[in-house]
This record gives C-alpha cells, sequence and structure tokens, in this order.
C-alpha cells in the first residue's frame, strides 16, 4: 500500500503563491486549520476504511509545480466526445467547471437564461456574506487553495423551470482541483441541480469538491449528481445542507466511475416539518473503491429523514457506508429512517456498512438497517428456465435491485442518459472477471 | 411414434438426501401423462432434475430428450429446445418486468432455432391473445414478475409463459393447487389448448380433480421415488376413491 502523506510544505508554499485578492484571508483561515489536521488517516474513525495516500501523491506533484509560482486558470481544453454527449443528452443550463475553473461562456449563457430567478457570483464577491465551512480537514484543504469559487442565490418566491447543469471536468496527469459552490436557495423557491463528474481522459486526478447549500423555509434543493469519474481518478465531494422551516432537500447520489471516491453528504435540520431524503446507489468493479458517509442532524422536531443507499459490487471493489442519524435533545416528532442494501457479485468484493443513530430526544420514531447479499439462486434459475442465459439472467435481477431509485429522481431531465449509462455500468460489473 | 422423453432408472439426490431412487418413465409426443403420489414422493424433483435445477444431483440412470443426453444441456438450453416446467411455487422478481421476461424468453428461443427476434407489435398481440384465453387481465404484463400476484394470478401466469413459448414437453408442477374452480377452468382451457400430436404435456399433480378438465392418456403414481404403477385415467379415478395407502403398500410387498 502506498502511504504517502501530504508534504506540508509544499502546501504552504503554495498557499503562499495564491493571488492576493478578496478570498486571501479565507484561504489563510483554512490553510492555518488544515497545517494543524493533514490529510485525515486511518486514525481518523471517520476514515478507517479510505485511504488517501494516492490523493496526497496526486496533490504533491501538483502542489511542487505550483509552488511559487502564481496560481491561474488552468488552460482550456476542447470538449471530448463523453462531455458533448451528456450535454446534449440532458436537458439542463449547464455551468461547466474545467479542471476546477469555472468555464466563462457556460456561465454567462446560463446566467442569461435564468434572468432575475438566479443570480450567479464569483464567490469572491460574497465573501462578506457567506461562512465558507472549513470543519472538515478536507474541506479546509479545499478553501486554502481556492482560486475562486461560485456562489448561486434563487431569488424567494421563484421556480426555476429548467434544471441547472453542473458539470466538473477534468483532464488527466497530477491535477488536483478544488471546487466549491455555495447555493442559497430563497424563501418558498425551489431548485433543480443535476450535477455530473467526469474524466476528460484516463489519468491519475485528484478532486476536491465542496457544496454548501442553505435551503430557507418552504424551499426545495432537488439535487442529482453523477459521478462517472475515470479508473485512475480520486475524487472526495461534500455536500451540506442546511434546512429552515418547511425547506425540502432530495439528494440523489451515483457513483459508477473514479478509482478511489469519497462522499460526504451531511443535511442539518434546523428547522420545523423538514423533510431529507438521501438516495444513494453505488456500482464498483475491479479495485474500486467507493465511501459514502451521510450525516442526517435533526436538530429541532418534528421533521422527516428518510434515506437509502443500495450498493452493487463486483471483482474485488470495495464499499464503505456510514450513515449517522443524530436526533438532538428536544427534537420530538423525528422521523428518521435509514438503510443501506448491498448486492455482492463477487466473493472477493467487500463492503462495510454502519448505520448509526444517536437519539437524545423522546418522542422520534426512527428506524435502520443494513443488509448484504448474493443473487437470488432461485430467481436465477426460474429466468434460466425460460431461456435466458445465465449472463443474462444475472445482469435482469442485478438491475431490479439497481433500477429502486429510477421511479422516482429528484431531477427528471437526467433519466434516460442515467439508465442508458446504468445498463452499461452494470453489464460491466457482471461480466467482471472476477466474478 | 419416436420417444419424446425417456427417463431410465433416475436417481437423484438433494441436500445429502436420495429422493429419486430408479425413476422410469417413457413419454412419447402427443401424450398427455399425469403424475400423482403423496407429499414427498418426488414428484418436484422429477421435475426439477428434468429442468435442470443445479442443486438436484443426479446419481445415476439417464435422461433422454429428442434422442440426446438431456443432462449435459444447460437449463436455458434446455428451454430453448422446448422443455418447459411450470413451477409448483413461482417465485416473485420485484423489478423485473413480466412483459420483458416473455419476451427475452421468446427471443432467446427463437435466436436458437436461427429466427428473427419478434418485433414489439407481434409481440403484444401475441400476448393479448393468450391472455384472453386465460382470462387474464392485460395489465398483468406491466407488473413485476409474480410479484404480489395471488396463488391462482401465478399459476395463470406461468400457463402465460408456457402458452407464449409453444413448448415441445410442458412438466405443470401442481399447477392446479390452491385454484378455485374458475381459475382451474382457465388454467384447463389454457393447456386443452395446446395439446397437439407434436406436444407432450406431463402433469404433475396430487388430486384427481384437475383430471376432470385435462383428460390424461396414462396416470403414474410415483412412490418413495419411483413409479409404482401405470395406468389410464382410471387409475386417478381409483386412488381418489382409495387414497394413496393401498398402492404404497403393494408396492413394499
Ligand atoms: N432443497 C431441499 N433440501 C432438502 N430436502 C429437500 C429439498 N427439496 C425437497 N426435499 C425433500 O425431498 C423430498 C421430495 O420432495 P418433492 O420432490 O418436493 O416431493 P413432492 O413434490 O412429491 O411433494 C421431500 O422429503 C423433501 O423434504
Ligand atoms: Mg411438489
Amino acid at each position: 500500500m502506498r502511504t504517502s502523506a501530504l508534504d506540508q510544505d509544499l502546501f504552504a508554499a503554495a498557499v503562499g503563491s495564491m493571488p492576493a485578492d478578496e478570498l486571501s484571508a479565507v484561504r489563510n483561515d483554512a490553510a492555518s486549520r488544515f497545517a494543524s489536521l493533514g490529510f485525515p488517516t486511518a486514525r481518523n474513525e471517520n476514515w478507517k476504511y479510505t485511504n488517501l495516500s494516492g490523493a496526497a501523491a496526486i496533490s504533491n506533484a501538483w502542489l511542487r509545480e505550483h509552488a511559487g509560482v502564481p496560481f491561474s486558470s488552468a488552460s482550456i481544453t476542447r470538449p471530448g466526445q463523453a462531455e458533448s454527449t451528456l450535454l446534449r443528452q440532458i436537458d439542463a443550463n449547464w455551468i461547466v467547471i474545467r479542471n476546477g475553473s469555472v468555464d466563462m461562456n457556460s456561465l454567462e449563457r446560463t446566467r442569461k437564461n435564468y434572468g432575475a430567478v438566479i443570480n450567479f457570483s464569483h464567490l469572491s464577491d460574497r465573501t462578506a456574506e457567506c461562512d465558507i465551512d472549513v470543519d472538515d480537514p478536507m474541506s479546509a484543504f479545499n478553501a486554502a487553495l481556492l482560486l475562486d469559487g461560485l456562489h448561486i442565490s434563487v431569488s424567494p418566491d421563484s421556480d426555476s423551470l429548467t434544471p441547472l447543469g453542473i458539470l466538473q471536468i477534468d483532464d488527466p496527469s497530477q491535477q488536483a482541483s478544488q471546487v466549491r459552490i455555495v447555493l442559497e436557495i430563497g424563501r418558498s423557491s425551489s431548485l433543480r441541480i443535476v450535477e455530473c463528474a467526469l474524466s476528460a481522459n484516463h489519468g491519475a486526478q485528484f478532486t476536491n469538491a465542496v457544496i454548501q447549500a442553505s435551503i430557507a423555509s418552504n424551499a426545495c434543493l432537488s439535487h442529482v449528481r453523477l459521478q462517472l469519474r475515470g479508473d485512475e481518478h480520486v475524487g472526495v465531494s461534500r455536500i451540506t445542507a442546511t434546512l429552515d422551516r418547511d425547506a425540502r432537500f432530495h439528494h440523489d447520489a451515483f457513483d459508477f466511475g473514479g478509482s478511489l471516491t469519497r462522499n460526504d453528504v451531511v443535511a442539518i435540520i434546523a428547522g420545523t416539518n423538514a423533510q431529507v431524503r438521501l438516495h444513494g446507489l453505488y456500482l464498483a468493479s475491479g479495485n474500486q473503491h467507493i465511501d459514502n458517509h451521510t450525516r442526517v442532524e435533526h436538530r429541532v422536531g418534528p421533521a422527516v429523514s428518510d434515506e437509502e443507499y443500495r450498493g452493487v459490487l463486483s471483482g474485488r471493489s470495495r464499499a464503505v457506508f456510514n450513515g449517522q442519524a443524530v436526533v438532538f435533545k428536544g427534537a420530538d416528532g423525528t422521523d428518521a429512517n435509514q438503510s443501506n442494501h448491498n448486492l455482492l457479485l463477487s466473493s472477493q468484493a467487500e463492503i462495510d456498512t454502519k448505520p448509526e443513530l444517536e437519539i437524545y430526544a423522546d418522542d422520534v420514531k426512527c428506524s435502520h438497517g443494513a443488509t448484504v447479499g448474493q443473487l437470488d439462486e432461485a430467481s436465477l434459475f426460474y429466468l434460466r428456465s425460460r431461456g435466458l442465459d445465465q449472463g443474462e439472467a444475472k445482469r435482469l435481477l442485478t438491475q431490479a435491485f439497481a433500477s429502486e431509485f429510477l421511479s422516482e429522481l429528484s431531477v427528471e431531465v437526467c433519466r434516460e442518459y442515467l439508465t442508458s449509462t446504468l445498463d452499461e455500468r452494470l453489464a460491466d460489473l457482471v461480466s467482471d472477471r472476477h466474478l | 411414434m419416436s420417444n419424446m422423453l425417456e427417463i431410465k432408472n433416475l436417481q437423484a439426490r438433494i441436500a445429502g438426501n436420495t429422493i429419486l431412487n430408479g425413476l422410469t418413465l417413457t413419454v412419447k409426443a402427443g401424450e398427455v401423462h399425469a403424475i400423482m403420489g403423496p407429499n414427498g414422493s418426488g414428484k418436484s424433483t422429477l421435475a426439477q432434475v428434468i429442468a435442470g435445477h443445479a442443486d438436484y444431483e443426479v446419481l445415476g440412470g439417464t435422461v433422454t430428450y429428442q434422442g440426446e443426453n438431456l443432462l449435459a444441456l444447460e437449463p436455458e438450453d434446455r428451454a430453448r429446445e422446448g422443455i418447459f416446467l411450470g413451477f409448483q411455487y413461482p417465485v416473485e422478481i420485484p423489478g423485473v418486468n413480466n412483459a420483458y421476461l416473455l419476451k427475452a424468453a421468446v427471443n432467446a428461443k427463437r435466436r436458437h432455432q436461427g429466427l428473427a427476434e419478434i418485433d414489439a407489435f407481434e409481440f403484444l398481440k401475441l400476448a393479448r391473445e393468450r391472455m384472453s384465453l386465460l382470462e387474464m387481465d392485460a395489465s398483468f404484463l406491466n407488473r413485476s414478475v409474480n410479484e404480489g400476484f395471488s396463488g391462482g394470478e401465478k399459476k395463470r401466469n406461468e400457463i402465460l409463459q408456457m402458452a407464449m413459448l409453444e413448448p415441445k414437453l410442458a412438466i405443470l408442477d401442481e399447477t392446479d393447487s390452491g385454484l378455485d374452480i374458475d381459475a382451474l377452468k382457465a388454467v384447463a382451457n389454457g393447456v386443452n389448448a395446446l395439446r397437439d400430436p407434436e406436444r407432450a404435456i406431463v402433469l404433475v399433480t396430487h388430486y384427481q380433480r384437475l383430471l376432470d378438465y385435462i383428460e390424461p392418456d396414462y396416470v403414474h403414481v410415483l412412490s418413495k421415488g419411483r413409479i409404482v404403477r401405470s395406468g389410464d385415467k382410471s387409475l386417478a379415478l381409483e386412488l381418489e376413491e382409495k387414497g394413496y395407502e393401498w398402492i404404497q403398500e403393494a408396492a413394499n410387498a
């Protein structure tokens, strides 16, 4: 196992070469926080199973290149086939973030399309109003090296009809990208986002993306995230959503790609009658590693959270699920449900699943459960007895298991793309040679 | 007429228990056979072995289907070669669409025969036609395979699959059990519509009631894993009257 650690000297030099601008104070704060934390290691309970030394190695190479050299936006690359197909097939107003930098043409186009409904600005122009979250070490690393970020606010009482698309795409070779998006969903308004993460090529890259969302009273944020990174990609992502009274947050995460992926989803229920729904599907084959950590804080009640993650693992892949639901003292009327189901297609695949409930209130309804299983032999035989070959029977049953969330997608426009991507991935998994 | 299925001295076990103890049976095209016998006598085991269930281990004997060694074939190849098993307990498969399975099954067989796949329009037309024969609502096509179906609906669904696949050899394992009289008649209609000089049907049943609607050419009694008596349909009536014990006693004697 590689055991590279992040080189703090390179990090300090790189932070020192960042431009002097409105974000400087934020970066310096974040940098001193990160300097004391470093990349998380297995000693940190939350990172027990996920080793970031690959990310450290890529980051060191990248920081070395940038140490003492003023940062600038990454070079423009031309859209590739995968990108064009995606943009064509999903009907959304797209903002493209290439190698960590916002593509200005796409931003301008999208800004025009939404008019007064959604305001887009640079994070550097909004430092006074928003709190850049740096609690977590990776989030601090992100903020310390942030060239800029996006601030997106939806006006109160408005409904943006066309979903917002956010495409994060990265080129290969020792590239480390830090992306941060701050979302403010105004009172009684709604926003649907489809976010896709792609790799332009195969090659080692590390991306570290943070979304911070605040959802005002009676507002709704629906967010589908589709991660289709390349096979040498190391990705860390974090989304934190804070919900006010009667607010809703629907998050559907589809993780199909990447070499090592770690997602953190944090939902904070700060207003009564808020609703959180988290759906996740992870598919891993070969040596892929996918780690989902979620945390739902019921700070007040009544409120509802429903969470279900499903995974299909083949080859020697490994997945981690950790779901925390915390019901604070006094958060009576909380209804929190959580489950994690896993289908193991190979005896060498591995899942560590841990639903965690912490309840400090009296009047609550909570449920949680986890299952790990194989394809049902009786169903397989039934399908084969009808003439379907073994591979097709496996694929069908796996698809049935994995398609659970497709009938209630938070953002409809990506259904077709998602369905065909899912079918393709499942065909890979079922034919994984390590079966 | 040539033998469609020839079973000689078949012995098979599951989970270490030998269930079939030298079973011999010959079925010709155009014939309808009924296999009766007490619970646990091995009727379903026989059906599963013919369909190719891997949990059943064949210890000895031969099964020849259309002149070939059936036991060498994978379950899907047996199906494509024209064998159909109507399960005693059809499985529920949430998330797999009933119409999808029917169409995939029909096309798997057609590909095997070197025929073009059936198109969506032809398929629907055929499915609707067969469903009306079984008095099944067309809405069953859009449901998941057997999911939430009542006992009778599951059995009708088995017969629908059979009617779509038009097998050469159909083995129906207790397709009659748990059916009310209307469902029984509908199922019998479906089976009778498939009676054909080219096709053989083996009805596995515990009761003679089904045989009032589907008249068998031969009736066999299975006991402790072998056929202990064979006769015509009057044997079924005799069994109905006297129970199985006299035959078992006669066999043990
Ligand atoms: N999966 C199994 N494991 C162990 N024993 C089994 C299994 N399936 C069937 N048997 C046994 O085999 C015997 C014959 O069963 P079966 O063929 O289902 O009988 P029938 O259909 O005539 O009622 C029974 O004693 C039953 O308990
Ligand atoms: Mg039986």
